[in-house]
């Protein structure tokens, strides 16, 4: 299971685990970002490549616009499958 | 069941294997994205295959293995898809291929064959536990 909310200070968070079975309530959210925003990844457990893929096509659609999304607050085991995608390059993740 | 609905199944049983073998928390993980990444290529691109997809787990020296079988599918081995530009930044990436390059880089084998008589696909991969 996997929920979103976006915090009062405008920081989006995301909690539980992001895979091919969340993506659609995922794309309702993630498509609803207009501008360069935080994701916060304190209480996301899990990603596979489903949720890579949304976060990847959101990201290209900021960038286009002139915006970007932040990743803050990986684990260990996500931030080792972004550093694998490749993600790193194509995200600021603190 | 052949949909990608069936992963929180996929899940716990996996979780209950792991729980019981002892395994630790980052292989478990690798496990679980193995398994979802091939499970859903499956779903999406063996379209019209058997009712059900096979995984099996099993811990054999030191290491996971797990299989998943498909059958009445395509010959499509996995290890023929594009290597993904990982060192590109946005403007040289494209979707795709994205879940089996994950697989490559998590387990320590990958095999895959296919059996032209009863047109089953199956894919076995191996992954060391850690100590």
């Amino acid at each position: 299971m996997l929920e979103i909310a976006r915090n009062d200070n405008g920081v989006i968070s995301l909690q539980g685990r992001f895979d091919a079975s969340q993506v659609e309530a995922a794309r309702a959210v993630l498509t609803t970002i207009a501008e360069s925003c935080t994701l916060d990844f304190t209480d996301l457990t899990y990603i596979s490549s489903a949720g890579l893929g949304l976060l990847f096509a959101t990201q290209k659609r900021l960038v286009d616009s002139g915006g970007a999304l932040k990743l803050v607050n990986l684990n260990p085991h996500i931030r080792e499958i972004f550093q694998i995608a490749g993600f790193d390059n194509i995200f600021e993740i603190a | 069941m052949r949909e990608i609905a069936s992963l929180d199944e996929i899940f716990e049983f996996l979780e209950e294997f792991v729980d019981g073998q002892g395994v630790d928390e980052r292989t478990a993980l690798c496990i679980n994205l193995v398994a979802e990444e091939l499970f859903t290529n499956m779903v999406r691109h063996n379209q019209g295959g058997g009712d059900e997809i096979v995984i099996r787990v099993d811990r054999v020296d030191g290491q996971l293995r797990l299989e998943l079988i498909d059958t009445d599918v395509e010959d499509f081995d996995p290890e023929t898809v594009d290597v993904v530009p990982v060192k590109s930044g946005i403007e040289g990436r494209r979707p795709g291929g994205l879940g089996i390059h994950l697989v490559r880089s998590m387990v320590d084998d990958l095999k895959y064959d296919y059996q032209a008589e009863d047109r089953r696909m199956r894919i076995s991969v191996t992954k060391t536990l850690e100590t």
